[in-house]
This record gives C-alpha cells, sequence and structure tokens, in this order.
C-alpha cells in the first residue's frame, strides 16, 4: 500500500502541466538525437545537459530521463529500419532489420514500441519497490565499502563495455586521473592545473562528455565517409491477433530479465539485450525462427533493453553509485541541480524521487504514442545530410559547453578532450569507462582517505570489512575469469583447428 | 604502420607517467593522513602497470595496424578554435559562419550556399537561445 501511494504522491507531481510538457519535450528530444547517425544516449544526454539549466530541478530530471529513454527508443528504430545501431540497440538489428528485409518493418516497429512499454511498466514497479528498501542498505555502507563497491563497479563497467578487462579498467583510471584536476578539496592544493586559471575549479563533465563522445564520434564518422541510405520502404504498423499474441510471453520475460541486469554493477540496456536474445532462443515457442526476423526476436531484446534503462536508476538512486556510463552522466545532472543521489535522497526529496518514478511511465505513454504511429516523420531525419549535421552538433557541442560558466574558454577544453577521445577511439579504447571513472574518482578520492584514516594507513580494512571484502573476492574473480577464458580456448582444440584451418 | 595494441600501452604509460610525476610534485603525506598527490600518485602507479602489461602482451600478439587520419579532426579543432577567437573579438554570428564553413571542409562534398544556409539556421536557433533561454550570447 506504502508504494501505491507513493506512487499517487509522484503522479501528483508528474502531472503538472509544466512536468507533463518538460517529459514530452525530453522523450521527442531524445528520440530525434537517439536516431541521428553515431549519436547515442550518451552523446545525446551530454548534448542537451545544458539546456536544462534554467529549468527547476524537478522538470530538468524528468526531462533528461525522457532524454535517455527517448534515445533508447531512437536508437531501435534507426537499428530495425537502416542495421545502424548507434550505441546500444545492437541486438534489435538481427531480427530487426530482418524482419525490414521481409517487408515487416511496420510489425518490427510496433513490436519494439510495445515491448519496450512493458518492459518500462514492469521495471517502474521493480524500481518503486527495490529503491527504498536498497537505501536502507546502503546505509550499511562504510568508506572501505563504497570504495570496494566503486571498484567493482569499475571492473563489471570494463569487462561489460569493452570485452577486455585490462583495457576498460585502465580507461577508468585515466577518468579518475582526469577528475583530479583542479583544487584539492581538502588541502586547497592545485593539482594538475599547470597555473591556468580555467582549470583550478577541474574540468567540466560537459567538457569531458562533449568531446569524448560529441566531437570524437563526428570525427570518427568522418574518417569513415560512409554514405547512409535512407528507409524508403512501406511501413504496416498494425499486427493481426496471432502476431500480437506472439509479444507478450517474449517481452514478459525480457522484462524480468532487464529489470534484473539492469540492477547490477556494469550493467544496463547492452547486456540485458543480449541475456533477453540468449533466453528466447533457449525458451521461445519460436526459437527455430528467431535470426531470421522473428517477433519475439525483437520483443523480448526492446522488453530488456527499455526495463534496464529504467531499473538502472535503482543504484544511483538509493546508493549514490551510478552503474554505467549514463547513469554517471545523469548523476552529474543531479549534483549540478544541488541534489546528492543517495540512500537519503528518497527521505530528503521525495517529490523528486516519486515524481520522477511516475513520468517515467508517462514517458513510456508519451514514447507509445508519439512513436509508434509518427514513426515514418522520424525517419526522415536521415534525408538530412551529415554535411549538414555534424557543423550543427559540433555548433551545440560549443553553446552547450560555453553555457556552464559563460567563459569561451571552456570550449578550448571540450576540443582538447575531442581530440583525446578521438585518440583513445583509435587505439579501439572505449571512453565510456573514463566517463564513469572521472565522474566517480572524486568520491573514490573521499573514501579511500577516510577508509586509510579510519584503519590508520592500514589496508586490512578492505579485506576485514564484510560488504568490502566480497566485492575484492568478486573483483579477483572477474579476473581470474579473464585471464583463465583465453588459456582453456587455447587448450581446447576447436573444430576448425582439427581440420587444420586458421 | 605502428601496431595498435603497442600504441595502446605508450599512450597510457605516458599519460600515468605525467601524471605520477605532477603527483610526486604535491604534498604525499602518509596513508593515514594523506596528502593531495597521494591517491593520484597511487592511481598512476596502478595505471602504469596496466599499460606495462599491454606493452607486453603487443610483443606476443600479432601485429594490429593503428589508422590515424589527423586530418578530420585537425580541421574540426580548427574549427572551434576559430569559433572562439571569432566570438570574442567579432560576436558570436562570426563565429558561427567561421564554424560551418571551416567544419564543412572534413566533409566530402563542399558547397558554399549549403554552408550559408546552415550558418543562417544556426544564427536563428542562437538568436531563440538568446531571447528565450536567456543565454547570455552576443551575436554581434
Amino acid at each position: 500500500m506504502d508504494i501505491l501511494s507513493n506512487l499517487a504522491f509522484g503522479f501528483g507531481h508528474a502531472l503538472t502541466p509544466h512536468n507533463l510538457l518538460y517529459c514530452a519535450i525530453g522523450c521527442t528530444v531524445g528520440t530525434l538525437v537517439g536516431l541521428l547517425p553515431g549519436l547515442g544516449p550518451l552523446a545525446t544526454i551530454s548534448l542537451l545537459l545544458p539546456l536544462t539549466y534554467s529549468i527547476d530541478t524537478g522538470g530538468a530530471l524528468i526531462m533528461l530521463a525522457g532524454i535517455y529513454y527517448g534515445a533508447q527508443y531512437g536508437d531501435s528504430v534507426s537499428a530495425i529500419t537502416m542495421k545502424i545501431p548507434h550505441a546500444s540497440s545492437i541486438v534489435a538489428c538481427i531480427d530487426g532489420y530482418q524482419m525490414t528485409l521481409k517487408g515487416k518493418t511496420g510489425l518490427a516497429l510496433f513490436t519494439a514500441g510495445v515491448s519496450s512499454f512493458i518492459g518500462g511498466t514492469v521495471a517502474i514497479v521493480v524500481l518503486a519497490s527495490l529503491a527504498p528498501s536498497l537505501g536502507e542498505v546502503a546505509l550499511l555502507f562504510g568508506p572501505a565499502d563504497y570504495c570496494s563497491l566503486m571498484l567493482f563497479g569499475f571492473c563489471c563497467v570494463s569487462f561489460v563495455t569493452t570485452g577486455s578487462l585490462l583495457n576498460g579498467l585502465a580507461m577508468c583510471l585515466v577518468g579518475v586521473l582526469l577528475g583530479q584536476i583542479g583544487t584539492d578539496v581538502e588541502s586547497g592544493v592545485q593539482r594538475f592545473t599547470f597555473d591556468l586559471p580555467m582549470l583550478s575549479d577541474g574540468v567540466s563533465i560537459v567538457s569531458v562528455a562533449l568531446g569524448c563522445f560529441g566531437i570524437a564520434e563526428i570525427a570518427k564518422n568522418l574518417d569513415a565517409k560512409e554514405e547512409r541510405t535512407p528507409f524508403n520502404g512501406t511501413i504496416k504498423l498494425m499486427p493481426t491477433w496471432p502476431e500480437f499474441v506472439r509479444i507478450i510471453p517474449s517481452a514478459l520475460r525480457g522484462s524480468v530479465v532487464g529489470s534484473v541486469l539492469g540492477i547490477m554493477p556494469g550493467g544496463g540496456p547492452v547486456i540485458a539485450q543480449f541475456a533477453a536474445y540468449a533466453l528466447d532462443k533457449k525458451t521461445s515457442r519460436y526459437r527455430h525462427e528467431i535470426g531470421q526476423g522473428a517477433i519475439e526476436g525483437v520483443a523480448g531484446q526492446a522488453a530488456a533493453d527499455e526495463a534496464a534503462a529504467r531499473t538502472s536508476f535503482i543504484p544511483l538512486m538509493s546508493i549514490g553509485i551510478p552503474e554505467n556510463a549514463v547513469m554517471a552522466l545523469m548523476m552529474a545532472a543531479f549534483i549540478l541541480k544541488g541534489v546528492q543521489p543517495g540512500p537519503n535522497m528518497i527521505a530528503k526529496h521525495p517529490d523528486l524521487f516519486w515524481g520522477l518514478v511516475a513520468s517515467m511511465w508517462i514517458g513510456n505513454c508519451f514514447l507509445l504514442i508519439l512513436n509508434v504511429p509518427l514513426v515514418r516523420i522520424w525517419l526522415s531525419i536521415f534525408r538530412i545530410p551529415y554535411a549538414v549535421l555534424y557543423p550543427t552538433i559540433l555548433f551545440f557541442c560549443c553553446i552547450g559547453t560555453f553555457s556552464i560558466n559563460n567563459n569561451f574558454d571552456d570550449i578550448f577544453i571540450t576540443a582538447g578532450f575531442g581530440l583525446l577521445g578521438y585518440l583513445l577511439m583509435r587505439l579501439s579504447l572505449d571512453p565510456a569507462p573514463l566517463m564513469l571513472g572521472f565522474i566517480l574518482g572524486p568520491m573514490l578520492e573521499e573514501y579511500f582517505r577516510r577508509a586509510m584514516t579510519i584503519s590508520r594507513g592500514s589496508f586490512s580494512v578492505f579485506v576485514t570489512q564484510p560488504i568490502s571484502a566480497t566485492l575484492l573476492a568478486c573483483i579477483v574473480l572477474l579476473a581470474a575469469w579473464q585471464v583463465a577464458v583465453p588459456i582453456f580456448r587455447k587448450r581446447m582444440p576447436g573444430p576448425d583447428r582439427r581440420d587444420g584451418a586458421v | 604502420m605502428p601496431s595498435r595494441s603497442l600504441a595502446r600501452g605508450v599512450v597510457l604509460a605516458a599519460l600515468s607517467v605525467l601524471f605520477g610525476i605532477g603527483a610526486l610534485r604535491l604534498p604525499i603525506g602518509r596513508l593515514s593522513h594523506a596528502g593531495a598527490g597521494l591517491f593520484p600518485l597511487l592511481v598512476s602507479g596502478l595505471l602504469l602497470v596496466l599499460a606495462l602489461v599491454m606493452i607486453a602482451r603487443s610483443a606476443v600478439a600479432g601485429s594490429d595496424p593503428l589508422y590515424l587520419n589527423l586530418k578530420n579532426i585537425a580541421v574540426i579543432l580548427c574549427g572551434l578554435a576559430g569559433f572562439v577567437v571569432c566570438c570574442r573579438q567579432l560576436g558570436m554570428a562570426a563565429g558561427i559562419v567561421w564554424l560551418v564553413f571551416v567544419a564543412a571542409l572534413a566533409g566530402t562534398a563542399y558547397s558554399w550556399r549549403r554552408n550559408l544556409v546552415v550558418s543562417l539556421a544556426l544564427g536563428a536557433v542562437a538568436l531563440a537561445f538568446q531571447r528565450f533561454l536567456g543565454l547570455d550570447l552576443r551575436l554581434f
């Protein structure tokens, strides 16, 4: 009953005319930008973060959340119709694009829309039930536990986003070091500022995000010189009853998988999609059709994608630790608005928390109403030549950076991060873990210093505290897994090796 | 062409050395009472270890050539730097024109007419931001 009354309280806030408007704007703009080539949810949020500066806190967070799941949806539309996944809709390409090739684009988009709605709804129930109780668990955490939790998050994100613990962890550490630039809050000493006044307050998260994900992505796309063909097929949206019935079980399975994986450190939409797809391939009645354009191949992953996108808010809002790069950016948005996510957030700002939860369901409805019937209009975005798009994106990067401090010098910092991001991309180093390290770095240092002060300089505190010791043991297992798998693969003769093929 | 995996290790090692040297110039303190330089020194040390492992692994792994096309990123950075200078000296309208016309050099097809239209449209967007969102943008 508590949840119902809390949700009613949240809907009271989310259904005010201006919050409804911000939610609608967020969903629309998110879908629009999410469709653009090379712009996934991470780039979209960083590009549009400055737009929320002049909006009140509740409205800004509702709009940013709308941008996030709107961008997720936009991403899946481009994946289904043109096999262009940006960041998060890799799995949607498999069966979604196969359905397009069979002339069932409308059905694929309808399936994705309805499944996302189901996934989002299930996830909101999970979010509303779990976040407050997880917040109470977070109060048991001490400084050493928080340090270990962040390190565990680094390892999980590294493993999931890059596939290589070594590369991802290195990027997290680079991010942590970049987060040290500026004035040390405890001693007032300037660190790594090279006596430049513009660095004394540290580097802005917006500069890092726009540089690494906006500018670097543009340069990479220009290097590729890809010509994108606009979608010109026919779209028949409404499915038949037997087709509609096939969507539901798969979407429900995907919702559960997505809701669970969204909460795990390092989890999030991408891994949830793969897991839901794999589960459907094993358990669905139509598993033999999956991979060749089956409804289940779209429904499960779309529901998991949307569910994970929403439940990944749980660790952020209840523990105060973002579990992936997008959530790290959302955390930056919370902090910019003067709200510290963590165990006390729900108690201190119940209107923000429950308003955001309720707005997610309203956003779900907006996405369904806006996107399914209006998909043809969205697809016309692909007719805009990239030669027009990228100078426009660059302009928004400049305005976004400038508007933080009304200082043009910040654009030089963004440009610098653009160069760094481009070099890292060319070195096959994913900037997403860097972002997480950058945001969590100052917090990690604070908790590390506190843990060391309490333990009088002894590292044993990390293994004597049960929570911390468990998390460190998980890190060791993850590292051992990463080392062991290639060795086992080399030792086990594969069928191709037996044949002598390379 | 240099190996990508070797370059990866070398770049990360260089970054760790850069931050490590910077950290050594700061007060280090003790573990129980850390100075400003202790934490970055520990992190850069850990990064150096990872970078050295990457370099060692690159010697074992097969060569994976590094592809770098610095022309496009250089053009974009030139556009951004010029945008700042123009905005300071002449106003944002000039900055937008510079940004669009220079950045377009990185594309495959250059059209001054299209650039002009894009510049005008972005000028209108900047004006809207100034009037409706209250951003402090000086157009002229």
